[in-house]
C-alpha cells in the first residue's frame, strides 16, 4: 500500500514544509466573500434560475409549474430567515402568508384597490402580527417553538372559517379575471412566471444582503448559542423579532401574489399545513436550510416531481405520488442532513481531498 | 489609567437552601489582573454569572464603570464593556474561526469590512490567525479556548471575565495561554480570572482573591495566599501543607 506509506513519509517531512500549508495564502484567509463575488453568485444562480422560464415559454402546462417553483421558492427562502439562520423552525407561516391573500383579495373585491398598492400594508402587518406572536413564543426553545406556531396556523384557520365578512368563510373569495396590470391579473401564464420570478429574485437577493449584514450574523450566532449570543452584546430576542417579522412581511407578499394567481382562495388551500406552513420548511431541508440558494433548489426539486407525480399517477393509483414523495423526504433526511447544498459541499470538499492526495 | 472599574459590594446569591455566594466584596482597577480561585464548589462560576448577568443577586450590589449593574440583562452589560468567556467553551461551531470573532466585533463596528478587519486583528494577537477560515467545531480544545478569548477581546471591553480558560490543557498549552494573558496585560487590558490550579495563578496574577463555600477567606499575592493556613485548609484538609510550590 503505496499511498498509505507515503502520508506516514509525509510526517517526518522537515516542520517548514508543513508550517507553509496549514498557513495558506492570504486571499483564502478570510474565507468571507468580497461584496463584488457575492453579487455575481448571485446574478448567476438568478441567471441559472431563469433558464427554465425562457427554455419553456411557449408551453403554458410547464409555465404554470415554473410559476409555482419560483413562487414556493420565494416563500421558502423567506421562510430560512428565521427557520434556517436563526434556527427558529417556525410551522406557522401559513399565518403571514395567509395575511398577504385575504388583505389584498379583501381589499381588492371590495374597494377595487389596486394589489400592488395593498401588498406592502398587508406585509407590514404580517410583519406586526408575527411580532406580536412571537414576543411570547420565543421564550419557547426547539420542538416547544415550532408546536406552539403549529397552534397559530390552526387557530388562524378556525378565526378564518368563521368571520364570513372578512374572509368569506369557508366559502372562500373568488377574484373576477379583469386582467390589467394595475389589477396584477394577466391574460398570459408566462407574465405570471415572470412575476414570480422577480419574487423569488427579490427574497434571494434580500437574503444575499442579509447574510453579509450584522444582523444576519447576529441571526446565525442566536442559532449556534444563545448564551454564548448575548455575552457578545447581542440582543437575543430583538434579534429574533426582526428575522421574523422580516420573515412574516417576505411571506405575505407571496400569500398575495399566489392569491392573485390563482384567483381564489379559502382557508383550505392557505393553512393546509403539507401544502404551506410545513412546505416552507420542508423545501429548505430538502435544499440545505440556512444556505441562500438551499431553498429555491429544494422548490426546483420538489415543486415540479411533484406535479408530474400527481399527474402521472391520479389514474393509475390515487395517492401513490403522496407515498413516493414522502419515501424521498425519508431518504433525504437520512442521508443528505444537510440538504443538497450540503451534500455538494461534501462532494466537492472530498474531490479535492481526493486531488491534493494525487499530488 | 487607574481607577476602578468593576465593585462589588456585599454581594450574595440564595439558591433556596443554599448560600452560593455570600457577601463578597471585591474591587477591580484599570489594568490589574485579578484572580478568583477556591476548590470546586466554591462558588466561582455562581459569582461569575452574578456578574455578567446570568444571575442577579440576592442581595447586594455591582457596579461597572460607576453604573449600577444588578438587573442589567448579559447583553446590555457586554455593550457596557464586559466580556467573557464560557468554562465550557461555546464556539458557534457551523461557522468560521474569523466569523466567530466577526460576531464580536460587530457590536462596535456595524460595516462587515471593518468587523472582519477588526476581527482578523484579533486573531493575530491570540495566535489563531492562520486558522481564520476554518470551521470553529473542527478546533482543538485549547484553540477554542483561545477562541473564546478572541471573541471576548472583539468587544473592545473594558474588563474581560475568563472562566477557567486553562482546564483541561498539558502544560505547555497552559503555557502558551499565560503567555498571551500577560501579553494582553501589557497592552492594558484588565481581567478578572476564575482559576481552579494555585500555581497556575501566580505566574501571571498580582492579586488573588479565595472562595470557600461562598464566602470569601482570603485575599493578597499568590504567596501569601498559598501561605495562608485557611487557604490551605479549604484546598487540602487540615493540618497539610504543600509539598512543592
Amino acid at each position: 500500500m503505496p499511498k498509505k506509506w507515503d502520508s506516514v513519509n509525509n510526517i517526518n517531512k522537515p516542520n517548514i514544509e508543513r508550517a507553509a500549508v496549514s498557513t495558506g495564502t492570504p486571499t483564502v484567509l478570510s474565507g468571507i466573500e468580497t461584496g463584488q463575488q457575492a453579487l455575481l453568485k448571485f446574478l448567476g444562480g438568478m441567471a441559472l434560475a431563469f433558464l427554465p422560464f425562457v427554455l419553456f415559454v411557449q408551453d403554458p402546462y410547464w409555465l404554470n409549474i415554473i410559476a409555482f417553483t419560483y413562487l414556493m421558492g420565494g416563500l421558502a427562502a423567506a421562510w430560512n430567515i428565521i427557520g434556517g439562520f436563526a434556527g427558529q423552525f417556525s410551522l406557522g407561516h401559513g399565518v403571514f402568508f395567509a395575511i398577504g391573500a385575504y388583505v389584498t383579495a379583501r381589499l381588492y373585491t371590495l374597494f377595487d384597490l389596486s394589489p400592488w398598492l395593498t401588498m406592502l400594508p398587508a406585509a407590514i402587518f404580517a410583519a406586526l402580527l408575527a411580532v406580536l406572536i412571537s414576543w411570547p413564543t420565543f421564550r419557547l426553545r426547539g420542538p416547544f417553538f415550532a408546536i406552539a406556531t403549529l397552534a397559530f396556523n390552526e387557530v388562524a384557520f378556525v378565526i378564518a372559517n368563521h368571520f364570513d365578512s372578512l374572509t368569506g368563510g369557508p366559502r372562500g373569495i373568488l377574484i373576477p379575471f379583469k386582467a390589467s396590470f394595475g389589477n396584477m391579473i394577466f391574460k398570459e401564464r408566462w407574465q405570471y412566471a415572470l412575476l414570480m420570478f422577480v419574487f423569488v429574485a427579490l427574497v434571494i437577493g434580500i437574503t444575499v444582503i442579509l447574510r453579509r449584514s450584522r444582523l444576519g450574523y447576529y441571526l446565525l450566532a442566536v442559532r449556534e448559542d444563545e448564551d454564548a449570543a448575548r455575552a457578545v452584546g447581542i440582543n437575543v430576542l430583538g434579534v429574533k423579532l426582526q428575522g421574523m417579522a422580516l420573515s412574516a412581511a417576505l411571506t405575505s407578499i407571496g400569500g398575495t401574489l399566489f392569491a392573485m394567481y390563482l384567483r381564489y382562495i379559502d382557508p383550505p388551500t392557505l393553512f393546509t399545513l403539507p401544502e404551506v406552513g410545513v412546505k416552507f420548511a420542508l423545501l429548505s431541508l430538502i435544499g440545505g436550510i440556512g444556505t441562500i440558494a438551499g431553498p429555491l433548489l429544494g422548490a426546483a426539486l420538489i415543486i415540479p416531481f411533484e406535479n408530474v407525480l400527481r399527474a402521472e399517477l391520479a389514474n393509475w393509483l390515487p395517492g401513490m405520488n403522496l407515498a413516493i414523495l414522502g419515501l424521498l423526504m425519508v431518504l433525504a433526511a437520512l442521508f443528505m442532513k444537510r440538504g443538497v447544498v450540503g451534500a455538494w459541499g461534501d462532494l466537492l470538499l472530498k474531490l479535492r481531498r481526493k486531488g491534493g492526495a494525487k499530488e | 489609567m487607574t481607577g476602578e472599574l468593576l465593585a462589588v459590594s456585599g454581594v450574595s446569591k440564595q439558591f433556596l437552601g443554599l448560600r452560593a455566594v455570600d457577601n463578597i466584596t471585591l474591587s477591580v482597577q484599570k489594568g490589574e489582573i485579578v484572580s478568583i480561585i477556591g476548590p470546586n464548589g466554591a462558588g466561582k462560576t455562581t459569582f461569575f454569572n452574578l456578574l455578567s448577568g446570568q444571575l442577579a443577586p440576592t442581595e447586594g450590589e455591582v457596579r461597572l464603570r460607576g453604573q449600577q449593574i444588578n438587573r442589567l440583562a448579559p447583553h446590555a452589560r457586554a455593550q457596557l464593556g464586559m466580556g467573557r468567556t464560557f468554562q465550557i467553551a461555546k464556539p458557534l461551531i457551523a461557522l468560521s474561526t474569523l466569523e466567530n470573532v466577526m460576531i464580536g466585533a460587530f457590536m462596535r463596528h456595524r460595516a462587515l469590512a471593518t468587523a472582519r478587519d477588526k476581527a482578523m486583528g484579533v486573531l493575530e494577537k491570540v495566535g489563531l490567525a492562520h486558522h481564520a477560515s476554518r470551521r470553529a467545531g473542527d478546533l482543538t480544545l485549547s484553540e477554542r479556548r483561545r477562541l473564546e478569548v478572541a471573541r471576548a477581546l472583539a468587544l473592545e471591553p473594558e474588563i474581560v471575565l475568563l472562566d477557567e480558560v486553562m482546564a483541561g490543557l498539558n502544560q505547555s498549552e497552559v503555557g502558551q495561554v499565560i503567555e498571551l494573558l500577560q501579553g494582553l496585560h501589557a497592552g492594558g487590558q484588565t481581567f478578572l480570572i476564575i482559576e481552579h490550579n494555585l500555581k497556575v495563578v501566580r505566574a501571571f496574577s498580582k492579586r488573588v482573591v479565595v472562595l470557600d463555600r461562598g464566602r470569601m477567606i482570603g485575599e493578597g499575592t499568590a504567596d501569601q495566599i498559598l501561605s495562608s493556613p485557611e487557604v490551605i485548609k479549604a484546598y487540602l484538609g487540615e493540618g497539610h501543607q504543600w509539598t512543592q510550590s
